[in-house]
């Protein structure tokens, strides 16, 4: 039986406002539903950040100096069976990428039984095109998946980022996504509540959790080297 | 049997880095499974000791018997002989090299000699080239840049330091990049080669708790270092084979 990877989630993009710190949300509750235990990292802090949402197992980190990323990176290499979820704030894009370039973490990552996934929140500007390209010659590309955030890109993919992996999430209503964007709305907890499941916000939590679950098991089945 | 080579690492200037360099060279000769002994005469110090200490010996090259120590055993059977020579101990160790007939069997091909000359910012460093090179006939003369403390070369007139640089046949050009200084701390801590650190071990060979990050760039670094020794076919004068390395691309 193989073993089981740690995976960590490193939800980025090189832009502000597309939706990254959604999916970070929506990630941290899966895992912490499925596995009962998760660890995320807020590396946000000039925007409305993961760590005002999920306080209890989010931390603040930085890239800034050589200190900020040993807090972050020595701790993500650790193949402790707890999942890691990173909410990269754009501004510290650019850094992270060259960071996990020089210290070489995709591939210390696989040597120590973790799976670094990189979900891509797309977007169509220039600087999203070229930061996807970037990654695509850094990243295995088993291990790099595009999110397709509906509610903030309407349109097709670029074509460039539709080939591979991707995971879509339809757009809510208005009034549904300034809903879940309160600061004290829980998806679980949504789930766990709301008695009607046909609701429309339950049936796209849960058709994401289920996005999210493959995801898992695919990420945990990563070889080892 | 191979040839001895005999490897000095030196400037008259001191803290330029002429230690680093000198344990950048001894990893990438242990590496390429180059067997190797060093002197270090920073006596009685001996900071290349403090790194590694079970080949390093520390000597005072000024002395007829450490003269002899070192250049009576060439041919020991250990291939490559590294010297880190002492700030301000280049210039003379040269001259003894001469004088007792050490440059004059380079030059005849019975010894591989090679300087690693470190530079300095200062123009200071750009005279102690010429002087230098009135020693390098046989000899091969290696100008290293050396970044890793983040030097600027501000003093440097490029076509002043080119019109030294052309005085000097076969010299060769080195550049050592910049280390992350935490990075580089951090090993000078450890006290271990930067291999070890690399690999997370301890000074008695044993797992240690290195940070991740730290490792990778160390790792990185030293990678570009050998990507330079590997360009000025270092193996090959030490009459080795380079060997497949491992890890980075």
């Amino acid at each position: 039986m193989p073993m089981l990877a740690t995976p960590v989630y490193i939800i980025c993009s090189p832009s502000p406002q597309v939706g990254k710190t959604l999916v970070s949300r929506l990630m941290s509750e899966f895992l912490l539903l499925k596995n009962g235990t998760a660890l995320s990292f807020d590396i946000n802090l000039k925007e409305p950040s993961l760590v005002d949402y999920l306080p209890n197992i989010t931390e603040t980190a930085d890239v800034i100096d050589t200190y900020g990323k040993m807090q972050l990176m020595d701790r993500l290499i650790l193949h402790d069976r707890v999942a890691k979820v990173i909410d990269l704030g754009f501004h510290a894009f650019d850094e992270f990428f060259k960071m996990c370039e020089e210290i070489g973490f995709i591939r210390e990552a696989l040597r120590c039984h973790v799976a670094p996934v990189v979900l891509f929140v797309a977007g169509t500007d220039r600087i999203s095109l070229r930061s996807y390209e970037m990654l695509r010659r850094r990243i295995p590309s088993g291990a790099l998946i595009t999110i397709h955030n509906e509610f903030m890109l309407r349109g097709e993919l670029p074509e460039v980022m539709d080939g591979a992996r991707v995971l879509r999430f339809s757009a809510l209503p208005v009034f549904l996504k300034t809903y879940v964007d309160r600061l004290s709305f829980s998806f679980t907890g949504y789930l766990r509540n709301e008695k009607d499941s046909s609701s429309e916000l339950h049936q796209w939590i849960w058709r994401n959790y289920v996005m999210f679950r493959d995801l898992e098991s695919m990420a945990m089945l990563q070889p080892s080297s | 049997m191979t040839k001895p080579v005999v490897i000095v690492v030196g400037a008259d200037k001191g803290g330029v880095g002429k230690t680093t360099v000198s344990r950048t060279l001894l990893d990438y000769f242990n590496t390429n499974n180059v067997q190797t002994r060093a002197f270090d005469t920073e006596s009685p110090r001996g900071t290349l000791k403090r790194f590694h200490p079970e080949i390093t010996e520390i000597v005072d090259m000024t002395t007829t018997a450490d003269q002899m120590k070192i250049f009576d055993t060439l041919n020991s059977g250990l291939s490559v002989t590294v010297i880190d020579a002492r700030a301000g101990l280049l210039s003379p160790a040269l001259a003894s090299l001469r004088d007792i007939g050490f440059l004059d069997a380079a030059r005849s091909g019975q010894i591989t000699f090679a300087v690693f000359h470190i530079l300095g910012s200062s123009i200071a460093s750009l005279d102690e080239i010429a002087e230098t090179a009135g020693f390098m006939s046989g000899a091969k003369y290696f100008l290293v840049k050396n970044f890793i403390n983040d030097t600027q070369f501000f003093q440097w007139d490029q076509s002043t330091y080119n019109s030294y640089f052309q005085q000097i046949k076969n010299a060769t050009e080195l550049t050592i990049p910049k280390l992350n200084e935490m990075a580089y701390e951090q090993v000078e801590v450890a006290s271990v080669p930067f291999v070890n650190f690399v690999a997370n071990k301890n000074r008695n060979d044993e797992a240690a708790n290195h940070s991740f990050v730290l490792r990778g760039y160390v790792r990185h670094w030293l990678a570009n270092v050998w990507r330079e020794y590997d360009r000025i076919n270092l193996t090959d004068l030490a009459g080795a084979k380079s060997v497949t390395r491992g890890g980075e691309k």
